[in-house]
């Protein structure tokens, strides 16, 4: 308990020093009894506010009346609504702000213009700024990066989405093909049948409609490469040394002709590709046995 | 009585004695000669000169504040820092007089995180003490803008400024000590930049911002021009609170004091004994507990010695 009792009135001490710091004038009304951060009214009354007195020092400082206004270039600017301006809401407040230099800008250009003086700076007037070279290109750089983290970002978000869209449309095609694949089983399933059921008799004017026709052929086999070609892609004819640098570079983009892949070998279309078997390197047999 | 006035009104005419008797007040008694003599001599010539100085033990940040003030005032001159604490109102007095200043601009930190700027007319005008909040610097990586080192700024003020003699007595000294001199030396010619001083709050918002619009001549703007003029944010950005306005220059009668507010140091001290508070609240709390049970015995439990041994 006596714990307690020290530690509070330790604590009132300070309070009173502190208060007592840094006011020049000692004047020492505003009481802080309030336990909140904005003093109320309260205080307010015993606030000195010497009306007269503000005016009669204005009056002693101002210029004389008849001052151009081009020595003091002062804009006023009207705020409607100025009472709504909540000083916590960053973003209205800043609009206020940017809204009140423009309309000034505005009207002082408006004033300025019929003077006929210059006032508006040429591209080509080079002078010291008041932020340096330095700094603005650091600014530059910053911006740039922004805007790339942008951009890279609604890249990755419509790659994201195209990706999506694809996949249905994959996922669509597989479809298709195997219903497709289905009913041309079915179909000839079904002609079977039915010339099972005709006997066999017929010839080859069949109504019925095989529509055999659109067989899909994969196009996706590279030409570049014989099939039985174990080099990869890599070996060239002899005898192709001359555009040997330029073979080099394109068959480094464009892959060496196709390199082996997990591929099929045995299919249709190989039977009867006899790339790798004609007069491959016959000009001179390496291992001549006789 | 040849006393060597620092002002900034138009020197050739007190020289010479008018006709008129001299009026009674000595301070700025000149004033009454001279409006006469304005219609005759039609050459006003403003001859501002703003003294910038700060108190030692200033952070990175508010003295970045005041090199920033340096750079966009032409007609200021930077001094060294000031020291001692008692008689710092008859040293900056002297100094302004020392360097032919006729204001001064002080930056004063205390305690090393609260910025006050002193706002003073010298030799007898009128002095203003606010403190700063919301302090944003030119080197900020966001504030984008950049203009002419030395060209003169156009001021613009919400119409608050005219409500009440305070803030006209503000605005005034505002207009006097933030506004370049037409034909300084070090001024640039062309208007490149807007300041904003606006009351939010019973605060003083200041933003400075550079001025973009199509143009090709450079005394007329493209047609539809205006319409399309841009505004960049060039900094530094302040907030200033008005703690009093004095009659004298750093010192002097009140004349007014801010009823709403309250120190840094009071607010610092309100949240540390909000925060004291609640150790105290938990030890009471103990002993009233104690205090409660002592006084209200429990029955004995009848299985308190079920399971000893």
């Amino acid at each position: 308990m006596r714990m307690v009792a020290f530690k509070e009135t330790e604590i009132l001490l300070n309070g009173e020093t502190m208060m007592a710091d840094d006011v020049e004038d000692v004047d020492d009304e505003e009481s802080e009894s309030e336990p909140e951060e904005v003093a109320l009214s309260e205080p307010a009354k015993n606030a000195v506010y010497n009306k007269e007195g503000l005016l009669e020092k204005l009056d002693d400082i101002s210029w004389p009346e008849n001052v151009e206004w081009i020595h003091k270039l002062t804009v006023d600017h009207d705020h409607d609504q100025e009472k709504e301006i909540d000083v916590n809401d960053d973003l209205a407040r800043e609009l206020a702000f940017y809204t009140q230099a423009l309309d000034g800008t505005r009207q002082a250009f408006e004033k300025l213009q019929p003077m006929g003086i210059p006032f508006l700076r040429p591209p080509d007037y080079y002078a010291e700024m008041v932020k340096s070279d330095a700094h603005m290109l650091k600014i530059k750089g910053k911006l740039l990066v922004e805007k790339k983290k942008i951009e890279e970002a609604e890249e990755r978000k419509k790659a994201r989405e195209a990706k999506k869209i694809a996949k249905e449309l994959q996922a669509q095609k597989a479809k298709e093909r195997a219903k497709r694949k289905k009913e041309e089983i079915e179909s000839v399933k079904k002609w079977r049948k039915q010339r099972q059921q005709n006997g066999f008799a017929r010839g080859k004017g069949d109504e019925v409609d095989l529509a055999f026709d659109d067989f899909e052929r994969t196009k996706k086999r590279r030409p570049g490469v014989a099939p039985g070609d174990r080099s990869g892609g890599f070996a060239r004819k002899r005898g192709n040394e001359k555009g040997g640098k330029k073979r080099e570079f394109r068959d480094a983009k464009f892959g060496h002709g196709g390199r082996k892949g997990m591929r099929k070998q045995n299919i249709a279309e190989t039977t009867n590709d006899l790339r790798g078997f004609n007069d491959g390197d016959m000009s001179k047999n390496k291992r001549r046995k006789g | 009585m040849g006393k060597k006035r620092k002002h900034e009104e138009a020197s050739e005419a007190p020289k010479e004695k008018t006709a008129p008797t001299r009026p009674q007040r000595t301070l700025m008694g000149w004033k009454e000669g001279e409006v006469e003599k304005k219609s005759d001599s039609p050459v006003f010539r403003n001859k501002e000169k703003v003294l910038v100085t700060c108190s030692r033990r200033i952070t990175y940040r508010y003295r970045h504040l005041m090199l920033n003030v340096v750079s966009l005032l032409p007609h200021c001159k930077k001094d060294s820092k000031v020291e001692s604490k008692e008689s710092k109102g008859a040293t900056l007095n002297e100094l302004i007089e020392l360097r032919n200043c006729s204001s001064c601009l002080f930056f004063e930190c205390r305690k090393q995180k609260d910025l006050y700027l002193w706002m003073a007319k010298s030799p007898s005008g009128p002095s203003v003490k606010f403190l700063v909040n919301a302090v944003h610097t030119m080197e900020e990586l966001k504030l984008t803008g950049n203009h002419l080192k030395g060209s003169r700024p156009i001021l613009t003020f919400s119409t608050n400024f005219d409500k009440e003699p305070h803030w006209k007595l503000l605005k005034e000294i505002i207009v006097q000590i933030f506004g370049t001199p037409k034909d300084h030396r070090k001024a640039k010619p062309f208007h490149d930049h807007v300041f904003v001083f606006s009351i939010v709050d019973d605060h003083i918002w200041f933003r400075n911002y550079q001025i973009s619009v199509p143009h090709n001549e450079t005394d007329k703007v493209d047609r539809g021009g205006l319409d399309k003029m841009t505004l960049v944010e060039v900094g530094p950005r302040f907030c200033l609170n008005p703690i009093k306005i004095f009659g004298g220059s750093f010192g002097g009668p009140t004349l007014y004091e801010n009823p709403f507010y309250v120190s840094p140091n009071q607010v610092r001290a309100l949240e540390k004994r909000k925060k004291a508070g609640k150790y105290a609240k938990k030890v009471k709390a103990k002993t009233r507990r104690k205090m409660h049970e002592m006084s209200n015995p429990l029955e004995p439990d009848e299985f308190a010695d079920m399971w000893k041994e």
